[in-house]
């Protein structure tokens, strides 16, 4: 079950619209369990925005069993703490690769709509959630969310590897 | 690091007896899923076990990722040793390098699974080399690893910008061939190199059935011995023999086919042959059954049955008159 927490200003139409591609996208059912209070410790003053890993960590969230995933959708800016390139990137999401909570956010949505643009990223972070990694099939909902395909094809789709993969990783989860 | 395996923790060293002998065991925990794993001591080096990278080789590594991509190698099997010999040495560039050639070449054409499976593999175990030398989460070492191979706009290394990835051009690669083999080379270019035509889904109705209408009206020019008998091994699928009926019906009815028949020694095999050469349209509009049957119709005449009757009496004819004379 992916349990879907709210940070910030999303309409029911929206969240209705990312549960059912996520339902689509994995078979795991997806539903809206609150919203959810962003931790102010969280906050990166130096990048005016939210630290997603940091966020992960410190936000409260619900409880889950055994398997569940959080996924956390937020309307404001993400950043993250600068990596091995030395140059920031842009930060649409955040996961625990192979845990349990995730974080996508609909800020600086360019080339998609609202609903598509939002389903997509929640998609391609549940499934690192799943241990997907990213995917060099422009049609795969884990290609890199920051590169001009991501947002040419709207669809919420996995690549035929990224869809075993992930199916079995659920087949195997713990009940 | 483990060869294949990813980041493991030495948890001790154990003397085990194995068939009388007695070895020493260093044994080793899988980080990921806590799986062990025992090394003989002195093979402790063979096997590639070696420390986790530091950060000067990690810097190296995102040079290298960074930089403009080599031609990938096409000869499947020369690349198939290579990225198989790099992985089994476990080093940290040859697993970038099996990376980066592979996704280089996902650029030009799919790759097929055994590949993608590779493609996962080294970047799974580069992602968790690097989480675990720089101590930071495997996701931010994912997007970090994905900036250098599809840089986002802006991006930079050391001062240089990337190029950053631009849209797709035409609708994406497809999974290989329909039989799985690789497309060669020349195949994958010329199929990119393919302008789309709007509409093009609408004209391939028509378009079979010209085809179809075509293919009777070759048939119907071509005498029988005309056909090359070498022809005849060239139709092995069961699709074209079923083809062959409405071909034949298109050609003539039985009256006309007798005096074709009697001159030439040979007609019955060039009869058999001709239909291969149909087959191959025919086969094409295995989508339609429809069009198969059209050829019948337009022949207007149930001539399917007719005309290997004439054939088979054709052949004999003529041998017997020839045992007559003698």
């Amino acid at each position: 079950m992916i349990r879907i927490l709210t940070m910030g200003d999303l309409s029911p139409e929206t969240l209705e619209f990312v549960s059912r591609r996520l339902y689509a996208a994995y078979g795991v059912g997806a539903e809206l369990s609150g919203d959810a209070d962003a931790h102010r410790n969280a906050f990166d003053d130096d990048q005016n925005a939210w630290d997603a890993a940091a966020l992960l960590k410190e936000t409260k969230g619900v409880k889950t069993f055994a398997d569940d995933k959080l996924l956390f959708l937020t309307t404001d800016p993400l950043a993250l703490p600068p990596g091995p390139m030395g140059a920031k990137g842009p930060v649409f999401g955040y996961a625990q690769y192979g845990g349990e909570r995730a974080i996508a956010t609909s800020a600086q949505l360019t080339g998609m709509g609202l609903d598509d643009g939002l389903a997509k990223r929640a998609a391609h972070h549940v499934g690192h959630l799943f241990d997907l990694h990213h995917c060099f099939d422009p049609r795969c909902a884990m290609y890199p969310e920051w590169a001009p395909p991501f947002a040419q094809f709207p669809e919420v789709l996995l690549c035929p590897f990224c869809r075993e993969k992930s199916e079995r990783r659920i087949r195997l989860a713990g009940t | 690091m483990y060869p294949n395996q990813g980041i493991c923790r030495v948890t001790g060293v154990e003397t085990k007896e194995i068939a009388g002998r007695s070895w020493e065991f260093v044994t080793l925990t899988r980080e990921e899923d806590g799986a062990t794993v025992m090394v003989p001591r002195e093979k402790v080096a063979g096997v590639g076990l070696r420390r986790v990278a530091s950060e000067k080789d990690i810097e190296a590594i995102f040079d290298y990722l960074a930089a403009p991509s080599d031609d990938p190698e096409l000869d499947w099997k020369v690349r198939h040793r290579s990225h198989g010999e790099k992985m089994a040495a476990g080093g940290l560039m040859s697993t970038t390098e099996v990376l980066k050639g592979l996704h280089t070449l996902a650029r030009l054409r799919p790759l097929p699974q055994k590949e993608r499976e590779l493609y996962d593999n080294a970047r799974h175990l580069l992602i968790g080399e690097f989480a675990a030398a720089l101590n930071i989460a495997p996701a931010l070492a994912e997007n970090h690893l994905d900036y250098a191979l599809v840089p986002p706009v802006g991006m930079t290394r050391k001062g240089r910008a990337l190029i950053p990835a631009g849209p797709v051009k035409g609708p994406p690669p497809r999974a290989a061939s329909e039989d799985g083999e690789e497309l060669d080379e020349g195949t994958s270019a010329a199929i990119a190199a393919i302008p789309a035509v709007p509409g093009l889904a609408d004209l391939e109705g028509a378009l079979g059935d010209v085809e179809a209408t075509e293919t009777a009206e070759d048939a119907e020019a071509t005498e029988p011995g005309d056909a090359p008998a070498g022809d005849d091994d060239d139709s092995p699928a069961p699709a074209k023999g079923k083809a062959k009926k409405p071909a034949a019906a298109k050609a003539k009815p039985a009256a006309r086919a007798k005096p074709a028949a009697k001159p030439k020694a040979p007609p019955a095999p060039a009869k058999a042959a001709k239909p291969a050469k149909v087959a191959k349209p025919a086969a094409k509009a295995k989508a339609a059954p429809a069009k198969k049957a059209a050829p019948a119709k337009h022949a207007g005449k149930p001539a399917a049955k007719a005309k290997p009757k004439p054939a088979a009496k054709a052949k004999p004819k003529p041998a017997a008159k020839a045992k007559k004379k003698k």
